[in-house]
């Protein structure tokens, strides 16, 4: 019997830099719990259509230079903070000076402060399915806590800007925890962004613990470039009346996997996931969620489209569950995908798992492509073919780009997807 | 300006049109008659480039040039406008946007230059009163939600922001009310010019009350069994179609 790959030894012997020690110790920690991992395979159940793109060879395992900063991501009002191949950058960095809100980089914090982190690192989510997340927590040389007391309201969007400059091959660990007190509220835009050429793995973990009425908007932009392998997981642990709107944008690559899971654990959490994935050539997207409705009447609204093109590979697998004492949870779930190309696949999941019997509990999946008829419309009205197609392909996902509540980001996203579905369209 | 001649043409193989003749010079209006299934609407598609009719013999020619080589967005550009009888609802883009891309399209065609988006807003506001149209469903996804006069009065509007030389109206009258007819045929008699040319497809002459045709033809099996002025129209009214010796399903309606 042939076994499982593990990890190289090569990705967990990494030094452990400035970090203070409670989060040398949980790193550490995580490190000897990965050298037994088994890595995904084509017949581990989540990683299924995505295996094959997977390819964690030793070059990878190299920490990336950090502590430069080659450019400006968005630039829109808001707070910036830069950080330079996982590690923050203080002078590309604005930040906020607001009543009871601290955003502080992990190196920068004291024993106390880094033991309550290392204790509550990793708690939203489920490691067992997000196997590629524990790398991050072994791996990670700085990162981002965010902490907002109770009643603290960030008044301007927090930019972070996650630079991969991958001048060398190697591999970068992300990190951002948001600890959001009672009735806060903040906006958190993530862009992932990248400069180099060289193959780099990057690795990113962001985490939220919503207190009661907390409120928090997350963007997640995947913008990087075609030499860069992604593997991202989001986290959230809602309590009571806490409400999280996640809007994930990405462009394809030649791995891009981002799990999300939301954890809604007291009665009048709720939740709205957006995301939107394009890809084209021989791109590779895969978005896996997971709603874990815990507590009683909580809703969960979820909507995902994926455009494919030319041979690339779309995945939207997005789990519900419902446990025992849900009742009344009410839970939609929604994934379209338009295939622009005979050669393009799409795999798209949806998997219910209902415990309660008092619920509302919808989903419904397809798979289409361009309307015929539209398409007539727009060309009889002098409108070029390839002009036509990228109309109705934008019309597809407009719907959930309107959604996302910073202005700038929404024209930024909006341009950039017109152009790559341009580009899809080109020579057609 | 446009020769058809001979026209043949099929759908899904079975012939539809069997040799159609006509003649329309600028300025003119023709009105096209017949009863359902004659092959009024195959007629219009033919002539927009919809390709899922095939053209099986004869020729269309657009100032001495062969229409049928040309793609639809071509044949637009040179001038062909066609009012569809039901316009597709495109949600996600929106009228004003669609518009403006239209109209930019035809522009850069022409040599001008694109309108910008203030200029063009401009226009297409000044554009929707000729129509009688809300500005508000500019911002609307084109034609999302319109009821059925709201849709015949976003394709009028697009005929007068398009300027097209030849403009078919395929069963603009179906569905409206009397005063929603007249709306849609004041904006049809805007479009009147001496280098413009309208052909009007239409199972009743109702509409013929309000843009008076210079020739009617009467459609029926695939060809034009007769052609005459006005006076044909009302004729039709009066009689039907059973005169003629065409079997109109919708007779009672007709008459």
């Amino acid at each position: 019997m042939k076994t499982a790959p593990t990890l190289s030894s090569a990705f967990l012997e990494a030094a452990a830099g400035k970090l203070p020690a409670p989060l040398q110790a949980l790193r550490a920690q995580r490190g000897k719990a990965l050298a037994d991992m088994p890595l995904p395979t084509r017949k581990t159940e989540n990683w299924k259509y995505s295996s094959r793109y997977l390819k964690l060879t030793d070059e990878l395992a190299a920490s990336l230079p950090s502590g430069r900063n080659s450019g400006p991501g968005l630039a829109v009002d808001g707070y910036h903070v830069v950080i330079h191949n996982g590690v923050l950058v203080p002078e590309a960095s604005d930040f906020p000076d607001v009543d009871g809100i601290e955003i502080r980089s992990f190196v920068d914090l004291d024993d106390d402060t880094a033991q309550h982190l290392a204790d509550r690192l990793d708690n939203t989510l489920d490691n067992n399915a997000v196997q590629m997340a524990r790398l991050n927590t072994a791996r990670f040389e700085d990162g981002l806590y965010i902490r907002l007391r109770q009643d603290a309201v960030l008044d301007r969007p927090l930019f972070v800007i996650f630079e991969a400059d991958a001048e060398a091959a190697g591999s970068v660990y992300p990190r951002i925890y948001v600890d959001a007190g009672a009735n806060s509220q903040m906006t958190l835009v993530e862009e992932y962004i990248s400069t180099g050429d060289q193959t780099a793995l990057v690795d990113a973990v962001t985490e939220f613990s919503l207190a009661d009425g907390a409120n928090v908007t997350n963007v997640r932009l995947s913008l990087e470039g075609e030499n860069i392998h992604h593997i991202g997981a989001t986290g959230a642990r809602l309590l009571g009346h806490a409400r999280l709107d996640s809007h994930c944008v990405g462009f394809g690559g030649p791995l891009r996997r981002h799990d999300l899971q939301v954890r809604l654990e007291a009665p009048g959490a709720n939740c709205r996931l957006n995301g939107v994935a394009v890809t084209q050539d021989k791109q590779h997207f895969d978005n896996h969620t997971t709603i874990e409705h815990v507590a009683p009447h909580c809703d969960s609204e979820e909507t995902y489209r994926n455009i494919a093109a030319d041979e690339s590979h779309a995945i939207f697998n997005g789990r519900i569950h419902i446990h025992k004492d849900a009742q009344k949870s009410n839970a939609n779930m929604s994934n379209k995908n338009l295939l622009l190309s005979t050669g393009a696949e799409i795999d798209t999941k949806p998997e219910l798992e209902i415990y309660a019997d008092d619920v509302k509990c919808a989903h419904g999946a397809t798979v289409g492509q361009l309307d015929e008829t539209a398409l007539f419309y727009l060309v009889s009205r002098g409108i070029d073919r390839r002009e036509a197609n990228t109309l109705l392909s934008m019309a597809f996902i407009n719907e959930l780009i309107e959604q996302i509540p910073v202005e700038a980001v929404r024209e930024t996203v909006q341009a950039r997807l017109n152009r790559f579905i341009e580009q899809a369209f080109e020579g057609a | 300006m446009l020769s058809i001649r001979n026209l043949h043409a099929a759908v899904d193989g079975k012939e539809i049109l069997k040799g159609i003749d006509l003649e329309i010079k600028p300025g003119e209006v023709h009105a096209i008659m017949g009863p359902n299934g004659s092959g009024k609407s195959t007629l219009s598609a033919v002539l927009a480039g919809n390709e899922a009719y095939e053209v099986t013999e004869g020729d269309i020619l657009l100032d001495g040039e062969n229409l049928l080589e040309k793609e639809t967005e071509e044949r637009a550009r040179d001038g062909i406008f066609l009012a569809f009888q039901y316009p597709v609802e495109i949600p996600g883009v929106s009228n004003l946007q669609f518009l403006r891309t239209a109209v930019n399209a035809m522009r850069v065609h022409r040599g001008l230059d694109e309108l910008s988006a203030v200029d063009f807003m401009k226009l297409a506001k000044e554009t929707t009163k000729q129509v009688d149209l809300d500005p508000a469903f500019l911002k609307r996804g084109v034609n999302e939600g319109f009821s059925g006069g709201e849709k015949k009065r976003n394709e009028i509007l697009q005929a007068l922001l398009l300027e097209p030389r030849l403009a078919i109206l395929d069963e603009t009258d179906s569905g409206l009310d009397i005063d929603a007819l007249k709306v849609v045929a004041d904006g049809v008699n805007a479009l009147r010019s001496p280098e413009r040319a309208i052909l009007m497809v239409t199972h009743y002459q109702r509409l013929l009350n309000h843009i008076v045709p210079d020739f009617v033809h009467v459609l029926a099996g695939g060809r034009i069994v007769k052609s005459g002025g006005r006076e044909l129209a009302l004729e039709l009214e009066e009689r039907g179609y059973g005169w003629l010796g065409i079997k109109d399903s919708d007779e009672v309606e007709a008459g």
